[in-house]
């Protein structure tokens, strides 16, 4: 089957609410009937060995063809919620569900998780095809499906042509783009993306922007995205989960209603700027609550 | 046009130390030529030269017994090192309490054991072999261990989310990672084993067929026959550039689509 096919288009961003602890009102019911849930996170508390306090009390839930970003400072927890989202860390008291059931369906096949990293993370001394293969072959999947699926994967991120590649021969973007490339080989349902494109310049990070949601909605993915960046967030985002740090919560969630696909021209919209505010404010407003709390 | 000869990058990086050791060679013969100074105090590099071409037969023999123990020595530490890294990677605790013993051998002065190794196995090669892999194993140990633990995080995260086997893990990501510093390891430990090589021969003063170099040298030394002692020193000598040489070959062979020590870099 091949990736483009696999799923049905991406729904609109979808009315749904979470269970969410909010700023200005406690708590928002959940509607009925809108798309099941694919994570769900419980008050869930995570404590460093060191008695650093990295999250607290954290809920939310994801639910099926939603972009949401999370947004915060640095030590708000962000990248921790997104790992432990990913099964990559333990909690140390609430609950995590993955598509309504424990821990031990993430791996099921159909319900594939895919993780994007800060860095592009490639094995450097295995060339690109090599390093898109890596999750087939970790799963022992080979033949001509599994290279179509590669074939299929280079060429929809837009480095057909460069599968002998080594790493180090590939700029930052290219870099960045073999990683989705090997994120997407699995057909995964639910993509995590950890501060993805931080390190890139910004009109590579705009393209590459372009390009997530692109292949976003042509392959009906769940996304959940790390950035630091208010505009990066209100652009690709259908919600945006503002976090506070020290201890690292959530505070806000602010629904971004504007349609896909969205064009370069929403950047410049007063909508755009309008969000953009929104999301600044509520960034604003954590950060003091975070300085008053301290001694 | 093509680029002046100077601006070959391998080109310099053999005719500049080859060109520096050429000076030194003629204001070595200057020296001893113009104090006079006698040949078994200090015979000048033509004197030298002339011992290797009149006992080449002898010095090729005994430089041929000092190879044997060196490569079997090499071969055996790479083994032992890699096989033990391995093991110390397995856990933690397996590391913290076989690591010190591993020290132990590294900082016990060979000369001080090597008369109880010679002592303790009866075949005097065999106890040469094993003096120079007490000297040349820990390197291997110390830079393997090393990179086996120095993987990627995230990389590993992601090996985990796909619930890898630890074989798999080892073969197509610890051992990839670790070969630069496998490679680091092997550089400083196949000089180490020509060290434990040499130093073990002049414990053991094995003479007769089994005479290697450094009995050649203390023979010498005994005759007063300084050039032929100078001449096995440089056989020593060039025996460890090349064997450096070889390692940095490999190196270089096996990293240079990947690690920066073995890309050039151009300017």
């Amino acid at each position: 089957m091949s990736l483009s096919s696999a799923f049905p288009r991406a729904v609109s961003p979808p009315g749904v609410a979470t269970i969410m602890q909010r700023v200005d009102d406690p708590i928002e019911p959940e509607k009925p009937g809108g798309p099941r849930p694919i994570i769900q996170v419980s008050d869930v508390h995570k404590v460093y060995a060191n008695g650093t306090v990295a999250l607290q009390g954290a809920e939310l839930d994801i639910r099926q063809g939603e972009f949401v970003s999370l947004l915060g400072p640095s030590g708000c927890g962000k990248s921790t919620l997104l790992r432990i989202m990913a099964g990559l860390g333990d909690v140390t008291t609430g609950q995590v569900r993955w598509w309504e059931q424990n821990y031990d369906v993430v791996g099921d096949k159909g319900r594939k998780l895919a993780f994007v990293f800060q860095n592009a993370t490639l094995m450097p001394w295995a060339r690109v095809r090599k390093n898109v293969s890596l999750p087939l072959d970790l799963e022992h999947e080979s033949g001509p499906q599994a290279n179509a699926r590669i074939d299929e994967a280079l060429q929809m991120v837009g480095l057909k042509g460069f599968d002998n590649a080594f790493p180090r021969e590939l700029s930052g973007g290219m870099q960045m783009r073999a990683s989705i490339a090997r994120a997407m080989v699995t057909e995964p349902n639910l993509l995590l993306m950890d501060e993805p494109f931080g390190a890139l310049d910004e009109m590579t990070r705009n393209k590459l922007n372009d390009d997530v949601l692109k292949l976003w909605q042509q392959n009906g993915w769940t996304v959940v995205f790390v950035t630091h960046s208010v505009y990066e967030a209100v652009y690709l985002s259908s919600r945006v989960v503002v976090m506070a740090a020290r201890p690292g919560r959530i505070v806000d969630d602010i629904r971004i209603e504007q349609p896909y696909p969205r064009s370069p021209d929403f950047r410049v919209s007063t909508e755009f700027a309008g969000y953009c505010r929104q999301v600044s404010e509520s960034l604003e407003r954590a950060s003091t609550m975070g300085q008053e709390k301290q001694p | 046009m093509s680029a002046p000869l100077i601006q070959n990058e391998q080109f310099v990086r053999v005719a500049a130390p080859v060109g520096v050791g050429l000076i030194f060679l003629v204001l070595w013969e200057a020296v001893v030529t113009a104090a006079q100074i006698p040949q078994y105090i200090l015979p000048g590099p033509t004197a030298i030269l002339g011992a290797l071409i009149q006992d080449w037969q002898s010095l090729l023999t005994a430089l041929w017994v000092t190879l044997r123990v060196t490569f079997a020595a090499f071969a055996i530490a790479v083994i032992v090192g890699v096989a033990a890294s391995l093991l110390f990677i397995q856990s933690r605790w397996i590391e913290m309490s076989l690591f010190p013993y591993a020290i132990l051998m590294q900082v016990t002065p060979i000369v001080a054991i090597a008369p109880l190794i010679i002592i303790w196995i009866n075949d005097t090669t065999w106890a040469l072999v094993v003096c120079a892999v007490i000297m040349a194993v820990f390197p291997i140990i110390s830079n393997t261990t090393l990179g086996l633990r120095s993987v990627d995080p995230n990389l590993l995260s992601m090996f985990r989310m796909y619930r890898t086997s630890r074989w798999q893990e080892l073969i197509r990501l610890r051992i990839p990672g670790s070969l630069p510093y496998f490679f680091g390891g092997l550089r400083i430990s196949s000089g180490l084993a020509l060290i434990g090589a040499v130093v073990a021969e002049f414990v053991a003063g094995t003479g007769g067929a089994k005479a290697g170099l450094a009995y050649m040298i203390l023979q010498s030394g005994y005759n007063l026959q300084i050039s032929k002692m100078f001449a096995a020193l440089f056989l020593i000598t060039m025996t460890g550039i090349i064997l450096f040489a070889i390692m940095v070959w490999l190196s270089d062979r096996a990293l240079r689509n990947w690690h920066e020590s073995a890309i050039s870099v151009e300017h």
